[in-house]
């Protein structure tokens, strides 16, 4: 009889609990869990008034500040120092507490678009993420006040332009390394021999073992057509992308290089693989040449020891003529979250962790190319093959930004490819499909 | 006047068994505003008044804390939001670095999402305060008619009493029903409504704000285009989805039911052990176990290594199950075998738990009905037919209509299994982000999770409920038709 | 006559084995490689070239930013306990309701219970973190066990089916010796249930042990001493990582499937109990 009643009853009870749950939780910053939770209901006014308080403690005691930062698992030990080292240098100024959680770069993205107000405040992420994020306003562009000259400055121009949007520079390049190159074994192949894909594919075939890449993924697959300048690029509106792939005007048609690379993918002498396939494939044998990136490096150094080697893509034969194959100018960005409270802070520290030192210590322990010019022009630097080979690369490499439509389209296309064009579909058609992917608005 | 009360009561009483739905109380509840004296009219503003007036001066404070609670959030908590819930907010996010506190400094901004969950929690509130409040009024005239009537008012005592006793279902309810308000309907009620917004990428909050757009949602699923193929993957995946429901949940059953009557037989030793076996298959957390069968299963997995050592790849390859170039079964990378595989590694999965179940059903079958089968000499495989089954089928027919809705909702068996590793090579899924292998579940799921699209995921998501309640409604009619049959049998 | 009878059984048993032997594959895999000197994926050969039981030990006392296995596993525990404590009471709670009492809006609240169910499950997740995120209990396990139990009242029906089956003889009895409802429930209903809740028990408390999704979503800090054991094994075989822990993620598969596996072969006879008795009536 009366059950609607002690129903509403209880759901008030727990409606009132919630209530008073979120009342405090703005206010206590809770204890447990490292989130800095920016007014995640009454949002705005809220941050208001905490700033007029704030005011009057910056010019009194000792500020206590605590941020949360995200890296990749690899580089967990590595950040935990610099972030040490940070508060140490600041000590005098504030109290700082800095957190740091485990996000894996290549998914950055993903969990920040989720719940941008709760994502970390300083994060790194691969820079073809970077477009995403801005247009999501989890990156906080980087005021002039805040030594934005001394980052472009101090940084690859390559670098620079892969952080900047708009004319707006939204984060801290850390590495400058996120590109691809060929990583060979000179038991089996020698340098002349990965000059072109056709020489080492032959070569390989001929001894059994094979070449790899990962063909279903617009990243690799975009150093294949930009090589003969065709080009795919982001729309004036930020999010479509444009894209030219299907030509039949240019000097060398779309179809020529759709051709080239299913050419690849058939041979006896090739396999596509992804990542984890790649180190699995050297470790045992079965791969003697790859086109990968240096977080690959040391799985392959190990596995090849003397015989490891990294130089330049290697030239693919299109419409009659060799064209040598691009990579992308990609690099490691560190991007300081809008939402966080002391902004002013976690940039400081997206500056700590990409300055020249900690670009050397990164190099050091963890073998990533410096993006810092200085860093990058070290003899420790030059020596290093799997970077020294990105670095030859670097005169046929461009900055790719696309849209998100790029990804999806470019990847069953590459995937068509590597099945080998099973169902014998003309490849004009394919690539106008993939084309039709590509620019469709995104919606 | 007393007897016309009572004849009224008992037609009421009689309705009441009659149709168990609202009506009664907005009657009773209208009544009351009628007929009820000035304490009754009183509770209509003060829901403690009818009690105070009865002398329940505890349930008096009670409702009126209530009552005082509820309103103070509707009107301090929620109109704000409700006031938004038209435009869902118009206030852009803006904010200015302040270099002298180091801090950003942000506008008093909208936030879509709050918004609408805000709203949605009001209107529930004002939902549950309207009920209560009928039910409130109806309780004081009843209480008034019995303090007329000279009949026992009870204390708050009697009252805690009666929840432990003929309103004992209140006490039990109130708990697991807030918290499926809580976690269920609301959130349900709120993607229902994300449905008619454009709460997409390009419109997520806090940064930017999304707004209601009808129901160009569900148009956008059902038309096609070249550079709109919703309605061309919402039909690929809907196929497919039926397909694997069809095929995931007879092959368990049927299977299911085979192992465990093949353990059952007197002729199998040792039926407790093999039945271990499978059970210890059960109990390996199923995330583990799919996505060791993924790596296992992979093409350059170790099940391929062996396969090309065994000459069995090249085997598949000469009578066309596998690509001409490939030299790897794609277990689960192209669409053929990929769907194969997952209704197979579906059955491992699923058919010891399905053979636990009918092992219970099958020893609870009545002896006399085995026995006469075997004085008619029908075979084992007659009996099968004749008897288990039709018997099985009685019994745990329900059970199948539930799991096929399961299995159009089963998520792990193919996100586990297939994701990173399946590429469509089909550039109208690829569009809409869907895969030859998907469910609508994943589908949805992965619009969600990697592309923020959830306006086109709870379209999907309405759609999907669309679908298992037609079903259930069409399977449940023909099986309680049936039960009826077998009843007279 | 005997001679073919033998060979019917050794037929019959030669056909379990087979049987049998898929089934477990994948467990023996499982457990071999994580046995393995190879911390990555072995892909040539089934068994290992070498044992050992450093997997194990890593995963236990070696524990890195990667792997916090002892972490993860108490924190799954606790979160399943608490659990397993409060879907169980609202299992109960609601079947004994839906199934021994009579009440105006019994029959409303099962059609809307069954329509609730019918939507799929994710469907509602970015909703639902939100709301926990509002009462600010996202990135807390106690939001984890709320999210777990908190709609576990849906699950009623096959608890209801099983008390369908507890002669209404016994409760008219017990009536009519002036026990209150609450005195039956606990009294008469509950002792006589006991398959049905240890078939609730297990049940809930698997759930944390094997959700990675929800897990995931709330628990979105990037800490990794936070996570449970679903997300901390999953988080192992991404892209980077799976070539240095391959072999730790089998070993914690087993340390998970271990004390799982003991109490479904200890609870098994209850679990069928209660699961047929539930299913047929319910």
């Amino acid at each position: 009889m009366k059950l609607k009643k002690f129903l509403a009853l209880a759901m008030t009870g727990a409606m009132a609990l919630s209530m008073t749950a979120c009342g405090s939780g703005d206010k206590k910053d809770d204890a447990g869990n490292n989130t800095s939770n920016t007014g995640s209901d009454n949002t705005g006014s809220n941050t208001g008034s905490n700033t007029g308080s704030n005011t009057g403690n910056a010019s009194g005691a000792k500020e206590e500040v605590t941020l949360t930062m995200w890296g990749a698992e690899e580089d967990q030990t590595m950040l935990r120092e610099m972030a040490d080292a940070f508060i140490e240098a600041n000590k005098d100024a504030v109290d700082l507490t800095i957190q740091i959680g485990v996000q894996s770069e290549s998914t950055a993205k993903d969990t920040i678009l989720t719940d941008v107000e709760t994502a970390a405040d300083v994060y790194s992420f691969p820079n073809d993420q970077l477009n995403e994020l801005v247009a999501a306003g989890a990156l906080m562009a980087i005021p002039d006040e805040m030594g934005r000259a001394d980052i472009e400055a101090r940084n690859t121009s390559g670098s620079v332009a892969a952080a900047t949007v708009d004319g707006k520079l939204y984060a801290y390049p850390r590495t400058a390394d996120n590109g691809y190159f060929l990583f060979y074994n000179k038991e089996y192949l020698s340098e002349a021999d990965v000059a072109s894909w056709s020489t080492m594919l032959e070569k390989a075939a001929a001894a059994g073992k094979k070449v790899t890449m990962e063909m279903n993924s617009g990243w690799y697959t975009y150093g294949f057509f930009k090589a003969v300048g065709l080009d795919s690029t982001l729309a004036e509106n930020g999010v479509d992308t444009l894209c030219d792939w299907n030509s039949t005007t240019n000097s060398v048609k779309g179809i020529d290089v759709a051709q080239a690379m299913l050419d690849i993918c058939k041979h006896e002498g090739f396999i596509a693989t992804e990542d984890a396939e790649f180190v699995t494939g050297i470790k045992d044998g079965s791969i003697i040449a790859g086109i990968n990136g240096v977080w690959n490096a040391n799985a392959a150094q190990e596995a090849w020891g003397d015989n490891y080697a990294a130089t330049k893509l290697p030239t693919f034969s299109a419409a009659g003529s060799e064209h040598q194959m691009y990579s992308v100018t990609g690099c490691k960005l560190v991007g300081v979250n809008p939402h966080c409270k002391n902004v002013g802070w976690a940039l400081k520290l997206a500056d700590w962790i990409t300055n020249e030192a900690n670009q050397v210590k990164s190099f050091e322990l963890r073998g990533n190319g410096p993006s810092n010019i200085n860093a990058a022009a070290s003899d420790a630097v030059q020596a290093n093959i799997a970077i020294a080979a990105f670095a030859k690369q670097q005169q046929w490499a461009a900055v790719q930004t696309v849209g998100g439509n790029f990804w999806g389209a470019t990847e069953t296309f590459g995937q068509t490819l590597q099945d080998g064009n099973p169902e014998g579909t003309d490849l004009q058609t394919l690539l106008d499909n993939m084309v039709a992917g590509i620019t469709a608005p995104v919606q | 006047m007393s007897k016309k009360n009572k004849s009224q009561a008992n037609a009421m009483d009689d309705r009441m068994v009659a149709v168990e739905k609202e009506p009664n109380l907005f009657k009773a509840a209208f009544l009351a505003l009628k007929n009820g004296d000035w304490a009754v009219k009183c509770s209509a503003l003060w829901m403690g008044a009818g009690y105070l007036a009865r002398k329940q001066y505890v349930k008096a404070l009670i409702m009126t804390l209530y009552e005082v609670a509820m309103l103070a959030f509707i009107f301090v908590v929620g109109m704000p939001y409700l006031a938004d819930f038209g435009t869902l907010g118009t206030v852009q996010l803006e904010y200015v670095f302040n270099m002298q506190t180091m801090k950003n400094e942000m506008n008093d901004y909208d936030n879509s999402f709050t918004i609408l969950l805000f709203s949605v929690i009001t209107f529930v509130a004002i939902v549950i305060l309207f009920f209560s409040w009928l039910a409130n009024l109806r309780a004081v005239h009843k209480l008034q008619k019995r303090a007329e009537a000279g009949k026992h008012i009870n204390s708050f005592k009697e009252d805690v009493k009666s929840y432990l006793n003929e309103k004992f279902h209140i006490t039990l309810l109130s708990l697991p029903v807030a918290g499926v308000v809580v976690f269920t309907v609301v959130p349900l009620i709120i993607l229902i409504a994300v449905a008619f917004t454009n709460y997409d990428q390009q419109h997520m909050p806090p940064d930017s704000l999304f707004d209601w757009v009808g129901i160009e949602n569900f148009t956008r699923l059902f038309t096609n285009g070249l550079t709109a193929t919703f309605g061309y993957s919402f039909k690929t995946v809907l196929t497919w989805t039926l397909i694997w429901a069809f095929f995931a949940t007879f092959s368990n059953y049927f299977l299911g039911i085979m192992l465990a009557k093949f353990l059952l037989n007197k002729k199998t030793k040792f039926p407790k052990f093999w039945r271990t076996i499978f059970v210890v298959t059960i109990a390996v957390p199923q995330f583990v176990t799919l996505l060791l069968i993924r790596n296992f299963l992979s093409d350059s997995g170790i099940v391929n290594s062996l396969f090309a050592q065994a000459g069995i790849t090249d085997f598949l390859k000469d009578i066309g199950l596998v690509a001409e170039h490939l030299d790897y079964v794609p277990f689960l990378s192209s669409p053929g075998w990929a769907k194969v595989m997952v209704i197979i590694i579906n059955i491992w999965v699923g058919v010891p738990y399905q053979m636990l179940v009918a092992t219970g059903v099958l020893l609870n079958i009545p002896a006399d009905m085995t026995e006469s089968a075997k004085i008619d000499g029908a075979n084992e495989w007659h009996s099968f037919w004749k008897i288990t089954m039709p018997y099985m089928f009685a019994v745990t027919g329900p059970t199948l209509v539930t799991d096929f809705v399961r299995n159009i909702n089963n998520f792990n068996v193919i996100y586990l299994l297939t994701q990173d590793v399946y590429v469509t090579t089909n550039q109208s899924l690829a569009l809409s982000k869907a895969k030859e292998i998907d469910l609508l579940v994943t589908w949805l799921f992965r619009l969600t999770q990697e592309n923020y699209n959830y306006k086109m995921a709870s379209v999907i998501g309405i759609m999907v409920f669309i679908i298992c309640a037609i079903f259930t409604l069409v399977a449940f009619r023909s099986l309680t038709k049936g039960d009826k049959e077998r009843m007279f049998q | 006559m005997k001679a073919k009878k033998i060979i019917k059984s050794v037929l019959r048993h030669g056909f379990l084995v087979v049987l049998c032997t898929i089934w477990l594959v994948p467990i023996v895999w499982i457990v071999l490689t994580s046995f393995s000197t190879d911390p990555g994926i072995n892909i040539r050969n089934f068994f290992p070239e070498e044992y050992t039981l450093v997997n194990y030990h890593k995963l236990v006392f070696g524990s890195d930013t990667v792997s916090q296995f002892p972490n993860w596993f108490k924190n799954t525990l606790i979160v399943a306990i608490a659990t397993c404590i409060i879907s169980t009471s609202f299992v109960l709670m609601v079947a004994y309701a839906m199934s021994c009492m009579r009440f105006k809006a019994r029959k409303t609240l099962m059609n809307l219970s069954v329509t609730i169910n019918l939507f799929p499950g994710v469907l509602a997740m970015i909703a639902v973190y939100f709301v926990l995120k509002n009462a600010g209990l996202t990135n807390s396990h106690l939001g984890l066990v709320l999210v777990y139990s908190g709609s576990a009242g849906l699950g009623y029906l096959i608890a209801k089916g099983f008390f369908d089956t507890v002669p209404t003889t016994l409760r008219e009895a017990a009536t009519i010796d002036g026990a209150s409802e609450a005195r039956i429930f606990f009294r008469v209903v509950i002792p006589m249930s006991k398959p049905i809740i240890v078939y609730t028990i297990i049940n809930s408390f698997l759930v944390p042990w094997a959700d990675f999704v929800y897990a995931k979503l709330i628990l979105n800090s990037g800490i990794s001493s936070d996570w449970t054991v679903s997300i901390g094994l999953y988080n192992m075989l991404d892209r980077t990582l799976i070539n240095h822990y391959f072999a730790q993620f089998c070993a914690g598969g087993v340390l998970v499937s271990i004390p799982i596996s003991i109490l479904f072969v200890i609870m098994q006879k209850f679990y069928v109990e209660g699961i047929t008795n539930g299913a047929v009536k319910g």
